[in-house]
């Protein structure tokens, strides 16, 4: 953590300090840090680091730059200003990725829109959360369906952005936005949002807009540079929220480490039937098997996966319905375990026949996969078999001892609710109110 | 068991419950320290079950589910299901643990024994990877059914003679059980202990009697036939007399009572029939081929004295046995029990006598924390975990401060005295990776578990290793 603090002759030449870095600029950030990965996450963030890790490794990730935890710990402590020539090096990046895309931020004729997220060297709730579309403005907007010739899709994404700007950077209350979403349902006497139609999502984007002007005082910005920079400071106001404040001090999290800022391209899985969005394990995480085993959704987006809106597709049937992608994303996936060494969980987003990868981390497993995992880890020549023996920890072996709810089972029982999970081990029987019932049964049930 | 929460009045319910939910409390509530402590399967703290005890419902969402209803539990995700779901249990012949934990051998420098006191736990242990056993509970075999009357006539002999008579008569069984073992643990050691229980553990239960007495002496007034009346004196008879030993072996306080090696000291005819039968079944095993290595050890010595006048017995009636015998040499090995607090702190003097230490550590905590397990972990153990007066449950995870102080001091004292001395675990925290770990860093030779326990100390042997690389 120290490393990070900044020593007094750097602080004087701030103005020749790098601040941005493109995902593909990840040597230079290690090389400043003498190569150690702990201190390029501390600088990049967690997320920053691992984008920027893949990008690196030739996995398809959406271009896009962080903002250091650097500009951040100067942005706060220099008085909520950006220190040195942070913001030129911003619209550096932003122009790095114009021509990377061949698309513009905030150009009409073909525009750029990215999302803005922080991200910590850890995960911490309290932080800023995420802002998508950056770059929509009333022209971008036209501009945009007369390219993709769906409005409604695009109003969607506009009170979006209208929405997520109010709520997490100006603090406009998301319920009131809600409400116009919930009063819209009503009156076009539909069920869900996606029966809502294009006029329904432009005139409630309007709505939105005088909403925030109600509630902000101030007219929503239409620049795309307005946008990106209010968006970047308020992830660094983030940081010292009392949220995040009360927890780090819970979670003994140094407060000098600053939060870094994701800026990314935004990748659309709902442009058509050549688009999708899924999540998907780099094997089975019930079983251990070596399978890409995952659930995604044709036209759709990252959210309506989470909420389960729609039936999900198996990832089995991408490799029927697009083999090439499924193949492509069979080499990524063993890329990423080659590289960290670990069963991986990734959120993917197919635009247009064109497959990126948003996300990748360790994924989460049975006792009985971890250890098939380590075992075939090791045998892949992965690991080592002493990383495998400390992989798997004592407790695990128990789930081999002791009776589990059959896993085939469980996928069609009834999920009544969810608890903490105190006492490992499965118990099926029936209810009983108080102890002495509890006794008397299980005494006849002995019998 | 469903319940809001679970106060100290439901344990009973807990324990014969098959897994507890509740719609309160934390990782540290009550339901949820208790289900841990005894291994029951528990999701607590489902905020959004509204549970009506007046009407015996429970209410989710819009499902209303009644007393009676089947519920599905796993503990292990903290996951509710409704119904009767099937439940599997996962084997330890599955390929992938046996390759891992074979890889674990190769790592860890501590052994991993086995607590067993019949040849087929033995067997059980031996597949899951032990390498002896660390704990053989000689009074399990006592309390067979074939053999507990003629253990009650043991205890219940007015005379010698007659005592001496029951003694001889158990010693062929005590011999089978023996041979079993060592038959199913050729080649490794068998550690067996003395008899350990107070006597009167063997005997009914002295409120039992009283009022089982009560019923005939009534029904008595009634009967019409002599025959009948005589089959109710003769209970009564009988009844009496236990009734009477019963009362003369009552102790205020069994557990440090007469017990262990005071009563292998009182009783030494039972010492050397449990010598005999130990010594006889080795050499009938050596006879047949089979390596044995048996190991015997004295419970609950406090005084290296105690073990001096075990040992004298002991060496007599083994030489008896072996000149009986053409002088077939048996490897054995003697040594004791380390659970009473004056024998850590007097290991010095200890391990001049015996050749090898195993801590027993459930009597060790009981007696260095001046409680008992029983009490404790029913009452008011559960408050102090809540309080944060201790951080664990002491019998669950070895108390590193203040228990695995004195295992500190003995394990030092006993092998400035003897460099050789081997020292073991077996008591429960023998399988408890955190206790594992201490274990290892404590230079200890083994940890002896129970036999289902094994392939996890297995792994967390190695853990402990490999941290310290």
């Amino acid at each position: 953590m120290q490393a990070l603090a900044i020593a007094p002759e750097e602080k004087k030449s701030s103005a020749k300090t790098k601040y941005v870095y493109l995902f593909n600029e990840v040597e230079q950030a290690e090389a400043k840090l003498g190569g150690s990965w702990d201190k390029v996450r501390s600088l990049l963030g967690g997320k920053g680091a691992n984008l920027a890790d893949m990008t690196r490794l030739g996995v398809p990730v959406p271009p896009g730059f962080t903002v250091s935890t650097e500009a951040c710990n100067a942005y706060l402590a220099n008085n909520q200003t950006f220190p040195g020539n942070m913001w030129e090096q911003v619209l550096d990046a932003v122009e790095a990725m114009e021509d990377e895309t061949g698309k513009g931020f905030g150009d009409p004729q073909n525009p750029l829109l990215v999302s803005c997220r922080s991200g910590a060297k850890f995960s911490m709730p309290g932080m800023m959360d995420t802002i998508l579309n950056i770059g929509l403005n009333d022209e971008v907007a036209k501009g945009m369906i007369a390219l993709t010739k769906d409005a409604r899709f695009v109003y969607d994404l506009y009170r979006r952005l209208v929405q997520m700007y109010g709520s997490v950077v100006m603090g406009v209350p998301d319920e009131v936005f809600e409400a116009v979403i919930t009063a819209k349902r009503k009156k076009a006497g539909v069920e869900s949002d996606s029966e809502l139609t294009a006029e329904d999502w432009r005139v409630m984007t309007g709505r939105f807009k005088e909403i925030y002007r109600t509630y902000t005082g101030t007219e929503f910005p239409s620049d795309p540079y307005d946008q990106l920079k209010l968006a970047t400071e308020a992830v660094f106001k983030s940081w010292n929220g009392k949220r995040a404040f009360d927890y780090r001090n819970a979670a003994g999290i140094a407060h000098d480490l600053g939060t870094a800022v994701n800026i990314v391209t935004m990748v659309f899985g709902n442009m058509g039937d050549n688009s999708s969005t899924g999540v998907a394990m780099s094997r089975n995480a019930s079983t251990g098997e070596k399978e890409i085993e995952g659930d995604y959704l044709v036209n759709a987006q990252g959210e309506d996966v989470v909420a389960g809106i729609r039936l999900t597709e198996p990832m089995s049937s991408m490799k029927d319905g697009m083999p090439e992608l499924y193949a492509q994303f069979e080499e990524i996936a063993a890329k990423l375990e080659k590289h960290y060494r670990n069963m991986q969980d990734m959120e993917f987003t197919i635009e247009q026949g064109k497959l990126w990868l948003l996300q990748t981390r360790d994924g989460k497993r049975t006792a009985q996969a971890e250890v098939r995992i380590a075992v075939d880890m090791v045998d892949e020549g992965l690991i080592t078999e002493k990383e495998a023996v400390i992989r798997v920890k004592p407790e695990q072996v128990d789930f081999f001892l002791h009776p589990q709810l059959d896993s085939e089972a469980i996928k069609t029982a009834r999920t009544i609710a969810k608890g903490l999970n105190v006492s490992p081990g499965a118990a099926v029987g029936v209810i009983a109110f108080d102890a002495d019932l509890a006794e008397r049964w299980a005494k006849q049930d002995g019998l | 068991m469903v319940r809001p929460e679970t106060k100290p009045d439901d344990v009973h319910g807990m324990l014969a419950a098959n897994g507890i939910l509740t719609s309160r409390g934390g990782r540290t509530s009550h339901a949820a320290l208790v289900a841990r402590q005894f291994g029951k399967p528990a999701v607590v703290g489902v905020s959004e079950l509204e549970i009506d005890m007046d009407a015996r419902q429970m209410v989710i969402d819009d499902l209303i589910i009644k007393e009676g209803d089947w519920l599905s539990l796993d503990g292990t995700n903290g996951i509710v299901y409704l119904g009767q779901l099937p439940t599997v249990v996962p084997d330890m012949s599955n390929p992938y643990l046996l390759k891992l934990l074979s890889w674990a051998d190769k790592f860890r420098t501590l052994e991993v024994w086995a607590n067993a006191d019949y040849p087929q736990d033995a067997v059980r242990a031996r597949g899951y990877g032990a390498q002896g056993i660390g704990l053989c509970r000689t009074e399990h075999m006592f309390f067979e059914t074939n053999r507990l009357p003629i253990v009650q006539r043991m205890i219940m002999a007015k005379y010698a003679a007659e005592r001496n008579e029951a003694i001889a008569e158990l010693l062929p069984h005590q011999r089978s059980d023996f041979e079993g073992l060592f038959r199913a643990m050729d080649g490794q050691p068998v550690i067996i202990r003395l008899l350990d229980p107070p006597l009167h553990e063997f005997l009914p239960a002295y409120e039992d009697l009283v009022s089982e007495l009560d019923d005939p002496k009534v029904q008595l007034q009634h009967f019409r036939t002599m025959s009948e009346s005589d089959r109710a004196l003769e209970e009564i008879r009988i009844k009496s007399a236990y009734l009477e030993r019963v009362e003369a072996l009552r102790e205020s306080n069994p557990m440090l009572g007469t017990r262990g090696v005071r009563l292998g000291i009182l009783l030494s005819e039972l010492t050397k029939m449990q010598v005999r039968a130990i010594f006889e079944a080795a050499i009938a095993c050596i006879k047949e081929g089979i390596d044995v290595h048996p190991e015997i050890m004295i419970p609950l010595v406090s005084h290296v004295n105690e073990l001096k006048v075990q040992q004298t017995t002991l060496e007599a009636e083994a030489k008896k046995v072996i000149e009986e015998n053409n002088g077939i040499k048996v490897p054995y090995k003697f040594g004791t029990m380390i659970e009473i607090p004056r024998a850590a702190l007097t290991a010095g003097e200890i391990a001049e006598v015996a050749q090898f230490f195993s801590f027993g550590t459930n009597d060790l905590t009981q007696t260095a924390f001046g409680i008992s397990r029983d009490d404790a972990e029913r009452g008011f153990l559960v408050d102090y975990q809540q309080m944060g007066i201790l951080p664990d449950n002491p019998f669950a995870t070895i108390d590193q401060e203040g228990v695995g102080k004195l295992m500190e001091i003995a394990t030092t004292h006993g092998r400035a005295t003897n460099p050789n001395l081997h020292i073991g675990i077996c008591g429960e925290h023998g399988g408890e990776p955190k206790s594992i770990a201490f274990c290892h860093n404590l230079g200890l030779n083994y940890v002896s578990c129970s036999p289902f326990r094994v392939p996890i100390a297995r792994l967390a042997a190695a853990h402990a290793a490999l941290a310290n690389e």
